[in-house]
Parts: structure tokens; C-alpha cells; sequence
């Protein structure tokens, strides 16, 4: 039988870029087939799949050579009405791909626009909803729907008009770890049913749950790996790619040299100061109900603290009332020795400096090096200070050499970057990110987070505190001392990695699932005495004969 | 993604209207308004409106962030336009004096003064019921209309499929504009940028306005963007398309857009009979 998808010596070069985004590309699929694509940023994928979906060349201007065929047909030559029903896109953020303001519209979107019968149209909506086990979501508003919910709507949409080929773009990127993994069990489902399937994901270790029949790994713009999962664990550099822990162990001798040692984090101390106290805290918005109750805890100084919880659960809610921007309904925040209705935030950013998620939401200067200014200069700080905690800042993050740029031409992750380093050269005492390393590789994340591990726990201690929110068990296991874990507006545990992490009900309730790195922690925990990165438990097992399960 | 106002029902009998029959008697208020200068006639038309808002079961307090605003525009737009006594020139040519009212100081020769009239009064009282009656049209629209039928709704008002699907889009865009100025508000005043400490001249000002304007503007391109390949790629525009939901007229409906001609074409009619024109006692 013919591949349903042959993709020859592809290249494509963006109309404003000197070099080609994939070059040389060669691989086909067979009808039924799942493959996962991976790779660091950068490399490719998402040019591939645009490619695949014909945003290139119809939306995308540029260079293209080589071939594609899907069913032995160059799909350049149909019009959109028809690619569109053989190759579905799932993009990278639902929020992007919802465009009608309530589900049924919204999954009738494509159809309505193959000018379908309306009768025809509702049956398949509910056909769709009901396999994908959203049905009640029907009539809803999708700006009210949480981040699973509004992916399975997305897909919804794509489904409908029963694409041969199913396009998923970083899937996962935005989920709770619990709505990754119903994310992963329905995408192996539609396998299962016949449905061929491109998945792109740069989690690794997660997608692999998809059980996908082949992975390619593109590396600057070129295949370099196609071959089946086994193989590609075996080949695949680890410290650039997230593997499973049995794995990493497996080849942890190879790579080892090349470990630069990280900087140790020591245990969070309870009876250390406070710098922040949230003191029965309760907040909502306007007239609505409570979104955080009852909040009662500390941060303290010698903290790294991960947050957690599922999506909107109030984890944002809680820095921002921190930070004074939002002001509780009853109760108090402390900041320093003042509640944060006596200080504004300008005052509050001396202490809390704080990086929200997003970098588009904050870059505006014409140059990094003013960007990085701008906090320092609303500060009140000399022209001496600003010039001093600028290059400070920036060479923590490695973009001292890109002062000059425009922040809106870097990468994601370097933009990602310059909005810690603007925090950075407050100076503030406690630094504050919202999900640092979303949209990173996982050679790029770990970096930063020891850079950043670096700057509150090396020799220098700038910071006195670290607190980050994410939806990355492992990160908060190899980067915190102390986890909180938010559930539907209540703090629900607050703790060690290694009391939180093994309390099943905070797992459940927290939209926790445990990975192969807790996994192993959990089993040799009485040996390493508390839980570790990936590379010290690897290091403390390896010649060591292995632990019976507790 | 695009969020929507804060729409929901609320049981009035008018949401039994067909929803473009309902926004074309919003229209049909806010243009006969442009008819008259005669105060009397003005209050009427926002008498009707405020009644058309009452039925619509809208309260004060969800819609007070709308009035707060629109009302304090209007009323700068009001003050300017009194104490200037330019805005009233073409529709009367006299002034009765009440009062001078001037301060005690001269600044370059020049004292700052003004002349309270009849007719400024009048025409400040006209002026304020105009704009009253077009924002309470105004402001009934976001809460009282579906936000699942922007587009048909459009639609069945004649415009093209893509037009009525970029209406629909662009309404729903001015909430969402003002959602990621808050959230773009929020991360600079976490780097210490105070809004209420600008200073300088107006250039100066403007600039200093960058830190909000430049990510608010670029974020809504880029969104822009991907709403475009998100719907690309589920083939809009392709050809002819089908609207989910179907509006159809029924009897009722007819009598209110009956009711909303009478108004508008009434009122052009009077006008141009020379009635409602700028009234003093």
C-alpha cells in the first residue's frame, strides 16, 4: 500500500531569513501510523508542520523546494477547502485555534464553512463531542472552559471535518500534568481507531505515553533520527532531551563529563524569617465567588518554592495578591514589615520581583539593554546602579552579547530570558516567575533554572528567595526545597518534595501524576536521604546494586 | 483567544426579539437623536431609551464600569463645549447674559471668564440628553446580544459572510484588548511603572505611555495572526458558508422594526418640517 504521506527532500527558507528552516527532509508515513516528532526549539518542527498543513506556502511566504504527497497527490495543487479535510491541525495553545465564542459553534466552525446543512452540521458536532467525552460542554462559553477542556474542543474542531491526517503541535504545552495524561490516553485512542497521527512534542518522556510507532528528530532543520522509540532512547543526547529515569540512568556514564555540577539547594528552614505572610487570605473577582480561601502561609528567606496545581486553580491569583496588585477580600498579605494595602507596588517590587508568564505582555523598549533598565529606572536607582545590575543581569542570562537587539527579535526563550533579567536588576529580594520555562527545550529550561538556582543559592545569594509556579513535577523536584500545591482556590499542602509528592491525596486532588524521576526518588529515598535531580540520584545510584521498592 | 462581554439572559420579554430586529431600534434611537436640538424632545428620546434599557432588565450595578466611563466622557465633552460656548453657534445666533462669571486674576492681561447664558444652558442640557440616549443604546447592545450570533447577526443584516465573521471578531476584540491591557498593566507596575507619575509634556507623556502601548498593540497583532491561521486552516473563506444558527422574523419582530422605522423616518420628517429645532424658554 501507498504512504498516505511522502514528504521528499523538503526545504524551506522564511522570505526574511538568510538560512533555510528545514533542509533536506525525507520521511513517509503509512496510513494508521503515529509518529512522534521531536526536537530542541529552533529546530524545525513547526515549519515542517505548516508545511504539512499548507500554511506554507499560502500564509507563509518563502522558499520552498522538494516534494510533498498526501495519497500521491501534491496537496500545493488543492484548494485550502480540501487540505483541510485531509490534514487537521491541533495547534500549539487551544486559545489560538478557538475562534467562535461558544463550544458548538466553535466545533461547527470548519464545517459551516464547507457550507455543510445545518442539520448535517449539528449531528456531527454531537457525533465528535460525544467520542471525545465533551458533550456537556455543548453550549458553553469557550472562554470559560479550563485548559484541558478547551484543548479537547480545539481537537473537537479539527475532527469534525475528519481529517485523514492528524496534525497535533505541542499538545501538551499548556496542560496540568493530569490533563497531559488524558490528553496522551485520547490521542493514543484516535490512533487506536484508525486515525493517522503526527504528534509534535518536545516532552519526550510524555508523548512516548502516546505510544507512537516511530519518533523523527529534527536537530537545525534535518532529520537526524527516524527510527523506532527503543532505538531513539538509546541515540538521543540526554541532557538535551527529557528520557525516562531508567534511561537516563542507563546512560548517565556517557554523559557524565559533560554534567556541568549544579549549585546544591539546601533544605527550606521553617524557622527562618518571613518575608511574605499571607495571613487568612481570600480573594475573589468583582461580585464572584472566592477563587483563593483562606490562604495562611509563609515564604521565607532561604525558600525555592514551586507552586503547583491544575489550571486555574488560583496560582497566579495568589503572586499577584503578593504583590500587591490585587488586594484581598478578607485577611491580609504581608510584605515586609507592611500588609500590601499600605505599600503600593512600586514599593512591593523592592521586595517581590515578579515575572509573569507571558513575554509578549511586557516587552516594549527598543533595545534589551533598555529594556532591562526600565524596573531599575522606575526604582529610583543611580545611573551607576542601572548600569551595574543591567550587565549583572544579563550576563546571568547569557544575553549580555545581545544588549543592542531588539527583544522582539529573539527567540521565545531569549525573550523568556530578558523578562527574568529585567526582574533580575531590580534587585528585588525575592524573585517571583510565573511557568519560567514554558515554551523552552528541556536543555534551555535546565539551564536557566541553575542559573537562576545559582543567583539565590551560589556564593552570591542575591536573591533571598525563589518562588516559581509550574505544571513540571520534575522541575519542582530537582529546583525546590518546598512545594505548595493550590487546588481550586485552597492551599492544599505545603511541605518538603518528599512529604508532598508522597501523599497520594494531594497527587490526586493537585492533578499530579507521578513521573519516572518520583518514581525512582520514592524508591531510594531512605539511601539519598531526600529527593534529587535527575543527575545526583544517577550519580548516587550508579555502581550501586538496585533498591528493592519500599 | 477572544473573550466575550458579559452577556447573559435575563428573562426579559424582549429576548423573545429577533436580535437584529432589536439592534436596529438601538440604531434607529441613537440616529433620531441627530434630528432634534430641542431639549424637550431629547429628554423624550432618552426617556425611551432608559425605558428600552429598563425592559431589557439590565441593572445599574453590572453596567455602572460602562456609565462610569462613557458618562464622565460625555460630561467633559458637555463642560468643554459650555464653557467654550463654541459648540452652539449654528443653531443660535443671540444669547441672553444670566451672569459673567470671571476669576481674580489676570494672566498676561487676559482674565479668564464666561458668559452664562440662556442658550448655553440649554444647548449644554440638549447636547447631554443626545449623548444620553446614544450611551444607553449603546451600552444595551454588548449585554443584550448573544455573542453566538455577532456574525449572523450581521449577516442577516446583508453584510458578506467575511465581513460579518470580521464584525463579529472585531466585537469581541474590544474586550479582549482590554483584557491583556490589564494583564500588561499589571506586569509593568510589578517593574515599579506608576502610571499616575507621568510627567513632562505631551511628547514626554506619550512616551511614557510606550510600556503599556507597545506590548497591548504588538500582543493583538500577533494574536491577530494566529486567529487568522487558526481559521485558515479550518477553511474559512473558501466559498459560500453556512450560518449555524438561522434568524427568521416573525410577526413581532416586524412590529418592532416597524416601530424602529417610524421613529427614524418620524423624526427626519419632523425635522424637516422644522420641528424640534433649539428650544429656549
Amino acid at each position: 500500500m501507498a504512504p498516505i504521506l511522502e514528504v521528499h527532500d523538503l526545504t524551506f527558507r522564511y522570505a526574511a531569513r538568510p538560512r533555510p528552516a528545514v533542509q533536506g527532509i525525507t520521511f513517509s508515513v503509512e496510513e494508521g501510523e503515529m509518529l512522534l516528532i521531536a526536537g530542541p526549539s529552533g529546530c524545525g518542527k513547526s515549519t515542517l508542520l505548516r508545511a504539512l498543513n499548507g500554511l506554507i506556502p499560502r500564509s507563509y511566504r518563502g522558499e520552498l523546494q522538494g516534494a510533498i504527497r498526501i495519497g500521491g497527490v501534491d496537496p500545493r495543487t488543492w484548494p485550502l477547502a480540501r487540505l483541510s479535510q485531509q490534514v487537521g491541525t491541533l495547534l500549539q495553545d487551544p486559545e489560538r485555534q478557538i475562534v467562535a465564542a461558544d463550544v458548538l459553534h466553535d466545533v461547527a466552525f470548519g464545517l459551516e464553512n464547507l457550507g455543510w446543512p445545518r442539520a448535517r452540521i449539528l449531528e456531527r458536532v454531537d457525533e465528535v463531542l460525544h467520542a471525545l467525552g465533551i458533550a456537556h460542554l455543548r453550549d458553553r462559553p469557550t472562554f470559560q472552559l479550563s485548559g484541558g477542556e478547551k484543548q479537547r474542543v480545539a481537537l473537537a474542531g479539527v475532527l469534525a471535518m475528519a481529517p485523514r491526517i492528524l496534525l497535533l503541535d505541542e499538545p501538551l504545552a499548556s496542560l496540568d500534568p493530569q490533563s497531559a495524561q488524558d490528553a496522551l490516553a485520547l490521542f493514543r485512542q484516535l490512533h487506536q481507531e484508525g486515525h493517522t497521527v503526527l504528534l509534535v512534542e518536545h516532552r519526550v518522556e510524555d508523548a512516548m505515553k502516546a505510544r507512537p510507532n516511530r519518533v523523527l528528530y529534527l536537530e537545525e532543520g534535518r532529520l537526524a533520527f527516524d527510527g523506532d522509540p527503543e532505538a531513539f532512547f538509546e541515540r538521543v543526547d540526554p541532557t538535551a532531551v527529557k528520557v525516562p529515569f531508567p534511561v537516563w540512568l542507563r546512560r548517565w556514564p556517557a554523559v557524565r563529563e559533560r554534567g556541568k555540577p549544579a549549585v546544591e539547594i539546601p533544605p527550606a528552614d521553617p524557622t527562618a524569617p518571613s518575608l511574605v505572610v499571607f495571613e487568612n487570605v481570600s480573594f475573589g473577582y468583582g461580585d464572584g465567588p472566592d477563587v483563593v480561601r483562606e490562604v495562611h502561609a509563609e515564604i521565607r528567606r532561604g525558600d525555592s518554592l514551586a507552586i503547583l496545581g491544575p489550571n486555574g486553580a488560583g496560582k497566579t491569583t495568589l503572586l499577584k495578591l503578593a504583590m500587591g496588585l490585587l488586594k484581598p477580600r478578607r485577611g491580609r498579605v504581608w510584605v515586609g514589615r507592611k500588609t500590601t494595602r499600605e505599600q503600593t507596588v512600586a514599593e512591593i517590587a523592592h521586595i517581590i520581583g515578579y515575572v509573569f508568564q507571558s513575554p509578549s505582555q511586557m516587552l516594549f523598549a527598543p533595545t534589551v539593554w533598555d529594556e532591562v533598565a526600565f524596573g531599575p529606572r522606575n526604582l529610583g536607582q543611580s545611573p551607576e546602579q542601572i548600569e551595574t545590575h543591567v550587565r549583572w543581569a544579563l550576563e546571568l542570562v547569557g544575553l549580555l552579547d545581545q544588549a543592542r537587539s531588539s527583544p522582539w527579535a529573539l527567540s521565545f526563550g531569549q525573550q523568556k530570558r530578558v523578562t527574568i533579567a529585567s526582574v533580575l536588576s531590580m534587585r528585588s529580594r525575592i524573585l517571583v516567575m510565573d511557568e519560567p520555562t514554558a515554551g523552552q527545550d528541556y536543555r534551555a529550561y535546565m539551564q536557566l533554572m541553575d542559573a537562576i538556582a545559582e543567583i539565590a543559592f551560589g556564593p552570591t545569594r542575591a536573591v533571598d528567595a525563589l518562588v516559581f509556579i509550574t505544571h513540571d513535577l520534575d522541575l519542582a523536584l530537582s529546583f525546590a526545597n518546598r512545594v505548595w500545591v493550590v487546588a481550586d482556590g485552597r492551599l492544599i499542602a505545603d511541605g518538603p518534595p518528599e512529604i508532598v509528592f508522597s501523599d497520594p491525596e494531594v497527587m490526586r486532588r493537585g492533578r499530579l501524576v507521578p513521573t519516572s524521576l518520583l518514581e525512582a526518588n520514592r524508591q531510594h529515598w531512605t539511601r539519598t536521604g531526600r529527593f534529587q535531580r535527575a543527575e545526583r540520584l544517577a550519580e548516587l545510584l550508579q555502581g550501586t546494586p538496585p533498591a528493592h521498592p519500599a | 483567544m477572544l473573550v466575550t462581554w458579559p452577556y447573559r439572559r435575563r428573562g426579559s420579554f424582549l429576548e423573545a426579539f429577533d436580535p437584529r430586529a432589536r439592534l436596529l431600534f438601538a440604531l434607529s434611537l441613537m440616529l433620531s437623536t441627530l434630528f432634534f436640538w430641542d431639549a424637550r424632545v431629547l429628554a423624550g428620546l432618552w426617556a425611551l431609551a432608559l425605558l428600552y434599557f429598563r425592559l431589557n432588565r439590565l441593572t445599574w450595578r453590572e453596567t455602572r464600569r460602562a456609565w462610569l466611563f462613557t458618562g464622565f466622557v460625555a460630561l467633559v465633552f458637555v463642560t468643554i463645549t459650555f464653557l467654550t460656548g463654541r459648540g452652539g453657534f449654528e443653531v443660535y445666533r443671540t444669547e441672553r447674559l444670566l451672569a459673567r462669571l470671571s476669576l481674580p486674576l489676570t494672566v498676561f492681561g487676559w482674565t479668564p471668564a464666561v458668559n452664562i447664558t440662556v442658550e448655553r444652558m440649554f444647548f449644554a442640557v440638549s447636547q447631554m440628553c443626545r449623548m444620553g440616549t446614544v450611551i444607553t443604546a449603546a451600552i444595551l447592545i454588548p449585554y443584550t446580544l448573544d455573542p453566538t450570533q455577532y456574525g449572523v447577526v450581521f449577516r442577516g443584516l446583508g453584510l458578506p459572510d467575511k465581513i460579518a465573521y470580521a464584525m463579529d471578531l472585531a466585537f469581541r476584540f474590544i474586550p479582549t484588548l482590554g483584557r491583556d491591557a490589564m494583564q500588561t498593566m499589571d506586569a509593568q507596575r510589578a517593574r515599579g511603572y506608576e502610571l499616575e507619575n507621568i510627567r513632562g509634556g505631551p511628547l514626554a507623556q506619550i512616551r511614557r505611555l510606550a510600556p503599556l502601548v507597545v506590548p497591548v498593540t504588538l500582543h493583538a497583532l500577533m494574536a491577530a495572526e494566529d486567529i487568522i491561521d487558526a481559521m485558515d486552516l479550518r477553511a474559512f473563506g473558501v466559498g459560500r458558508r453556512t450560518w449555524l444558527t438561522e434568524l427568521r422574523f416573525r410577526r413581532h419582530d416586524f412590529l418592532l422594526l416597524g416601530l424602529s422605522a417610524a421613529l427614524f423616518f418620524g423624526s427626519m420628517a419632523a425635522a424637516a418640517m422644522g420641528f424640534g429645532r433649539f428650544w429656549t424658554p
